[in-house]
């Protein structure tokens, strides 16, 4: 079966390249999640299909966001070059890549209006990364079910079967997800939104106030006649939250027409349920602060409710999920806590919570976080199944404290990342220093190991930003130390470098 | 000695269990805790019996004992009593003024009824039950 | 679970028995649930800026320097200590298979309190328990 499906395709094998058949590694889907992964395994010499139902790659950015620009900045005049590494922190858009012509392919792509790419950019620079990577994909070949064969698993699709030991899923957290509420057949979902002039004149009311239910009323502000939002839980604020959870900056002038009683409201009610009648639709809510029933009169409901991860029947193989996305449960390297060798790339990566300090989420659910996660999982994957062995430098004593300072004040992984992904250097047999590259926070200070030193960067409740550090001593991290905020977020002065040493001692020469 | 309202008020503005709490609460609680004074050598509260109420100690000082160990010396700004009222069981300990002292009692359902209305004052003596869970050095907390 | 099940969830541990639908809803959407792997940390001791954790499903063990003191399952929850005094956790919280719990951050806790009295009346009561079971302190 397999053999002549394999024969079937041989003459479109240009068009469509990894015909079925055994790979050591089989990567599902082609948004950043999938190339990002796929661009690691091509650069460690991993073999690998790739397999998408989509026709291009870009994933969910070949249809999202609606009528806004993304959420994330591609800034084209940074204090560092484009195409290093450090400018990564002022481009969250791009992919990585360690040639320089195939970093930063961002912003020239974008018109200059916006340090905010529109999604047609964003997806042209997906593409452009894809292309000029080289990474190959097979197009419209749409992953239908999953099976085992022993200690391999089998992808099914219409083309015929992958079978690998070590399978990456980076499909994307984005398949729509509605409350069962009765009288939900009357609500349209975020993703089914039409064209904001059709909306002209009409009562309009968003279930739903995290950034998908803003986006929606700030691109739908100016055509409704009236636009209520709500959801049992006051909405919050990226500014007050000191992090991407809460609504972004961009999509508060909803907020500020609520607070002034300009024709948009928000409410903190819940849905009881939605009835349909001759003159509109009518949403009957409950209030979250005094229980008392609220009806609402409009025109049309749309649930910006969020977003599920489309596992398939992966649960039926054993995988575990969780949450209202249903995200898998992972380890710290995004591999299925119930399912060895079942990896996950991309956005999904957000089931990984870390250390989530002071309530702060890592960016996981967002291209700028996730690219840096999908490439420690795919060298995870790398040093694991295919004895790749990572190069752990030898750093002298006397460089070590600038070194981590240096990496606090520029690295991108550290800040795009805060309190999850951290530089580290570790004491060999000797007392030899070696930098053991960006490594997992979670599983610097859990997992045990020589002992070493870890840095992060960290925001607390207050919303200061400075350093974290991690002293591993006889296999234990004890307890977490700060360094001092800067104004300007530079760490290479002497009195963090006295910092720092005080902290390292016994790991640190000279400290 | 003899307080009124305003100077039990006033009194209580000062006592941490009661920061942060609103004037009207101030006034509900000052209007309901009777004073009591105790001879020195006197049992405040018995441990094993069951109690009623919250004791504040206003002036004197007291004694905590469970058998014969000394828990601890009580000032005035000093409370005890809540667990008898929070878990309704009986006294873990007993109390005994060391001198001649003057408290303030509220009883056990206007605590109760306070608690639910005022959650800053709810959220004070979780506050203070924490810390001294956490002083209890031999006790694992978390 | 999606957030209809959390409110189910919710509905049945005694942390929560005394809200109603509504309130439970906005709690619901309040907390975020998260999934820990067989033995990581969910709190680790002398850590700062710690959450507070309802479990969910699972179980936890209450480790001091390695030492297994206690043990926590469905319904219990930990870290309401450390955010109510600001100080970090005198001991480690660790999976000990998989664990479902809802997490909210330090910050928010002390808010949700004062907005559900109820919730924290609950919690007094546990908290009051804990004390006496501590049996050197209190009366």
């Amino acid at each position: 079966m397999t053999n002549r499906r394999r024969a079937s395709v041989a003459s479109t094998a240009e068009a469509k390249p990894h015909p079925p058949g055994d790979y050591p590694v089989v990567v599902v889907g082609s948004g950043p999640g999938g190339l990002q992964a796929a661009y690691v395994l091509k650069h460690l010499g991993i073999d690998h299909a790739v397999i998408s139902a989509d026709p291009s790659p870009g994933g969910m950015f070949r249809r999202f966001p609606f009528f806004q620009r993304l959420l994330s900045w591609t800034k084209p005049h940074a204090p560092y070059p484009q195409k290093t590494r450090e400018y990564e922190w002022y481009d969250w858009n791009s992919l990585l890549a360690v040639e320089p012509e195939n970093r930063s392919l961002m912003p020239p792509l974008m018109d200059g209006t916006s340090e905010f790419p529109s999604r047609p950019e964003m997806e042209a620079g997906l593409s452009a990364f894809a292309g000029q990577a080289g990474i190959r994909i097979r197009h419209d070949t749409r992953w239908e079910a999953t099976s085992r064969d022993g200690d391999r698993f089998i992808v099914h699709t219409a083309d015929g079967d992958y079978r690998a030991k070590v399978v990456i899923f980076a499909v994307g957290v984005a398949q729509p997800w509605t409350p069962s509420t009765p009288g939900v057949e009357h609500v349209a979902h975020y993703v089914d939104t039409r064209e904001a002039s059709s909306y002209r004149g009409k009562r309009l009311f968003i279930i739903g106030k995290q950034n998908s239910g803003f986006e929606l009323a700030s691109g739908l502000l100016h055509w409704a006649s009236r636009i209520i939002l709500a959801s049992p839980r006051p909405a919050t604020l990226s500014v007050n939250l000191h992090s991407l959870a809460g609504v972004r900056a961009r999509y508060v002038q909803p907020w500020e027409d609520s607070n002034l009683g300009g024709g948009c409201f928000i409410l903190n009610a819940s849905i009881e349920r939605i009835e349909r009648h001759e003159d509109g639709i009518t949403v009957h809510t409950r209030r979250s602060d005094n229980g008392e029933p609220f009806m609402a009169e409009v025109d049309e409901v749309i649930a910006a409710t969020g977003f599920q991860a489309p596992l398939g029947d992966l649960t039926e193989l054993g995988v575990t999920v969780f949450g209202q996305s249903r995200l898998p449960a992972m380890t710290n390297f995004y591999e299925s806590a119930t399912v060895p060798g079942m990896y996950f790339a991309g956005t999904i990566g957000q089931g990984v919570a870390g250390l989530k300090k002071f309530g702060i989420p890592a960016n996981s659910g967002a291209v700028h976080g996730a690219r840096y996660n999908t490439r420690l999982m795919a060298e995870h994957v790398a040093e694991t199944h295919f004895g790749w062995v990572r190069e752990r430098p030898v750093i002298r004593h006397e460089d070590a404290a600038d070194f981590l300072l240096t990496e606090a004040t520029t690295a991108p992984e550290l800040w795009n990342q805060k309190s999850y992904l951290a530089r580290a250097i570790s004491r060999g047999s000797g007392g030899t220093l070696h930098d053991e590259g960006i490594v997992s926070l979670a599983d610097f200070v859990d997992s045990g190991g020589p002992d070493a030193i870890a840095i992060t960067i960290e925001t607390d409740d207050t919303g200061d930003i400075h350093p974290a550090v991690y002293v591993r001593r006889r296999g234990r991290v004890d307890g977490d130390a700060r360094l001092d905020g800067s104004p300007l977020h530079e760490y290479r002065t002497t009195a963090h470098r006295r910092e720092l040493l005080s902290l390292a001692r016994g790991v640190i020469r000279g400290s | 000695m003899a307080l009124d309202t305003n100077a039990k008020r006033e009194w209580m503005a000062r006592v941490a269990l009661f920061r942060g709490c609103s004037p009207d609460a101030l006034e509900r609680l000052a209007e309901r805790m009777g004073e009591v004074e105790f001879p020195a050598g006197h049992h405040i509260v018995t441990q094993g019996q069951v109690g009623s109420g919250l004791y504040i100690l206003v002036t004197g000082r007291a004694r905590v004992l469970r058998g014969d160990d000394l828990i601890a010396d009580l000032e005035p700004g000093d409370f005890f009593g809540e667990l008898a009222v929070l878990d309704q069981m009986p006294r873990s300990a007993t109390v005994i003024a060391l001198e001649p002292t003057t408290c303030l009692g509220l009883a056990s359902w206007d605590l109760i009824a306070e608690l639910e209305r005022d959650p800053q004052l709810a959220l004070n003596l979780l506050r203070e039950l924490a810390g001294r869970i956490r002083f209890l050095e031999d006790q694992y907390i978390y | 679970m999606n957030q209809e099940e959390v409110v189910d969830a919710l509905a049945g541990l005694s942390l929560f028995a005394d809200l109603r639908r509504p309130q439970l809803e906005a709690a619901a959407h309040t907390f975020s649930e998260e999934s820990f792997a067989p033995g990581q940390r969910i709190l680790r001791q002398g850590f700062q800026g710690t959450g507070f954790y309802v479990i969910l499903d699972g179980e936890v063990s209450v480790q001091i320097d390695g030492k297994d003191r206690a043990r926590l399952g469905k319904g219990d929850f930990f870290g309401e200590m450390s955010i109510l005094l600001g100080e970090p956790p005198v001991a480690d919280i660790v999976a000990l298979g998989a664990l479902h719990a809802l997490h909210l951050s330090g910050p928010e806790l002390q808010g949700f309190l004062q907005q559900n009295p109820a919730v924290m009346y609950r919690m007094l009561q546990s908290v009051a328990r804990r004390l006496r079971n501590a049996n050197r302190w209190g009366n």
